[in-house]
């Protein structure tokens, strides 16, 4: 049986390839969306993870959002260094680290912060220390840096036209181990350098930190407000904060309970600052990203309708021209069941080689353009399927076995006599 | 063997006035050998498909021996034929792709397992026909051979009645007077009542007896008065 099917298929090689390209190419149209939005939407769900709470000031919470979780450069408004204080004292807050933006260095986010967060991202460094003075630095686990290696943060990025900082070199001591977000692209160093660097702080008193209050170490700063403090590299880092800090754009939070991450929302949603969940921003984002993805299903979906409708025409077709063959078939007594199997099985087969390879396919493409993503923003998307897909696949199959039956039944209507004529 | 006996037979076709074919009553009996001629359109081929169970018959009875296949359901005409009609036809039908051997196995294997007394068989059979290698893809074999490969597979599950439709008419003389030999000494070996629908007057006069069809009836049969 199979012999026969085989040696059909092979005779009409060209139609038969035609038919699982076909095939293969709306199956991976299909599942290249199914993946991708899936990676995405994991990805970005366990890059936010770490992150209970993000505080930040008034503005655009998906803005706020972004910035700390995928360190997008984008100029966000400062709080005032106050905030920061209060929640690092708050006994409902396991640990607040702060986060100040706005430099980079070869392309990767310079990011202030504390060593606080440095353990939670990492409890276990890859190599070396967590940074001790202020002219030190450790980088995520993706900076393609040497221990020892000396940093030169730049303002702003160089295609956003930044100039670089000569005041001060970080040295690396240390590095993360991989966490799987945007910060293993980022190049952590103490925020009490960034805030002098951009002389927002230093000589305590002597500067006037209200005049940086709202537009302090953002790219979009103009050269003429600019006032470099100086940094002496060699001091020691100092982490605990006061309520005369400078500004600052976010503070990552970790409450100690559930409730408590709640009762914080509420309270630091206000005048001038913003509160949000992190994992509940993007949930809103993939709303209309999964609209998104519904759509792209659909027009694939549709593809697909079409290419099986143009499927079932070329067999009816082929159908047509093989009467003879099937006339022939049943004039040496072959059984009806025997037929019925061999043109379904030969339709299915095709079927089914072509959903393979357009799996096999899709996943392969989904995972090239995981591996893209990930090598530029350093989250990884993982590409997987779900039980969800079962449904859809088994719908897929069923439907292709049904409608590899109309062919079948198609070539036993007539009597193998006016079969044989055709 | 089977012994073949026609009553009351008519076949219409949509649209005609007369019958395609009316056989008020023949008979053949088992281990006789006939040849069916008359002119194209003269019912030749109806009575082939009547006969094989190819055509669904409405009206009259087709027995072989005490069966009556024009009341079988056509699954049941389709498994009859399997099991009782070895058949030969002009266009030879076999399955490209497939080698001489594979051909000659097909029906078999596709309604059940080949068992090896079968293939045992078919090997025979193919070097009783004179084909050399069973292995070769029969699209690379001359037409002769091809047709020879075809009275294999017919006669491959012991069938009680051969019937060949003009088995010659796509061959050249000699080929054709070779397959013709072939069948008829076949049939005789194989125990098999032999039907061949013919034009050839000399595969003609080989044959035990002859009947000659006009208009759907039988106008002529050397076996007596024709009975209409």
């Amino acid at each position: 049986m199979i012999r026969f099917i085989l040696a059909d298929i092979r005779r009409f090689r060209a139609g038969a390839l035609a038919v699982v390209v076909l095939i293969a190419l709306s199956v991976a149209l299909c599942t290249v969306v199914t993946l991708q939005e899936r990676a995405v939407r994991l990805g970005s769900a366990r890059a936010a993870e770490k992150f209970d709470l993000v505080v930040g000031a008034a503005g655009s919470e998906t803005q706020l959002t972004l910035s700390a979780v995928f360190l997008q450069p984008a100029p966000l408004p400062l709080m005032p260094g106050a905030v920061l204080a209060k929640l690092a004292a708050d006994p409902r807050v396991a640990f607040a680290a702060p986060v100040g933006f706005g430099d980079s260095a070869s392309g990767f986010p310079v990011v202030g912060t504390t060593t606080t967060l440095i353990a939670s991202l990492s409890p276990q460094l890859a190599e070396g220390r967590a940074f001790a003075r202020l002219g030190e630095a450790v980088l995520g686990a993706e900076v393609p840096m040497p221990g020892g290696a000396e940093i030169k943060p730049m303002h702003g990025t160089a295609e956003t036209g930044g100039h670089t900082h000569t005041e001060l070199a970080y040295t690396v001591t240390g590095r993360m181990a991989p966490t799987g977000t945007a910060w293993d692209r980022a190049i952590l160093v103490p925020i009490r350098a960034v805030w002098q660097l951009h002389g927002m702080e230093g000589d305590h008193d002597e500067h006037d930190e209200h005049d940086h209050g709202d537009h302090a170490f953002e790219a979009d700063e103009s050269e003429a407000h600019h006032e470099h403090g100086h940094v002496d590299p060699a001091a020691p880092i100092d982490e605990r904060f006061d309520a005369d800090m400078p500004g600052l754009p976010a503070v990552l939070v970790k409450p100690k309970t559930i409730a408590d991450a709640y009762r914080l929302r509420q309270e630091y949603r206000g005048e001038t600052t913003l509160a949000v969940f992190p994992g509940e921003v993007l949930t809103r984002l993939y709303a209309t990203l999964g609209d998104m993805r519904s759509l792209l299903l659909a027009i694939a979906v549709g593809t697909q309708a079409i290419v099986v409708a143009a499927i079932l025409l070329v067999t009816i077709m082929h159908v047509g021209a093989r009467r003879r063959q099937i006339g022939a078939l049943r004039a040496l007594g072959i059984p009806k069941r025997s037929i019925v199997v061999i043109v379904w099985g030969e339709l299915f087969l095709l079927f089914a080689a072509g959903a393979a390879l357009g799996i096999s396919g899709g996943y392969a493409a989904a995972r090239l353009i995981s591996a893209l993503l990930t090598a530029r923003t350093a989250v990884r998307l993982p590409v997987e399927f779900s039980a969800a897909d079962l449904p859809l696949a088994l719908g897929i199959g069923l439907a292709a076995a049904l409608v590899s039956l109309v062919p079948a039944l198609v070539a036993l209507r007539s009597s193998p006599a006016e079969a044989l004529r055709a | 063997m089977l012994s073949l006996s026609i009553r009351d037979l008519e076949m219409r076709f949509p649209g005609l006035e007369t019958p395609a074919l009316a056989i008020g009553n023949f008979a053949l009996p088992a281990g006789g050998r006939l040849a069916v001629t008359g002119a194209s359109g003269s019912g030749k081929s109806t009575l082939v498909n009547a006969i094989t169970g190819l055509e669904r018959v409405k009206s009259g009875a087709i027995r072989w021996d005490e069966t009556d296949i024009a009341g079988l359901p056509s699954g049941r005409r389709d498994a009859f034929r399997a099991r009782h009609i070895g058949l030969v036809m002009q266009d030879f039908h076999l399955f490209p792709g497939l080698s001489a051997f594979e051909n000659v196995v097909l029906p078999v294997r596709l309604a059940r397992r080949l068992a090896r007394p079968e293939a045992e068989r078919a090997a025979m059979l193919l070097d009783t026909i004179g084909i050399r290698r069973p292995q070769q893809a029969i699209e690379t074999l001359s037409r002769g051979e091809m047709q020879r490969v075809a009275v294999a597979r017919a006669l491959l599950s012991r069938p009680g009645v051969l019937v060949a439709d003009e088995p010659t008419a796509n061959l050249d003389r000699r080929t054709g007077d070779e397959v013709a030999d072939l069948i008829i000494r076949l049939a005789a070996e194989e125990k098999a009542t032999l039907i061949v629908v013919t034009h050839d007057p000399q595969v003609m006069e080989r044959l035990d007896r002859r009947i000659r069809l006009s208009g759907g009836r039988i106008d002529e049969d050397s076996a007596g008065t024709p009975q209409t």
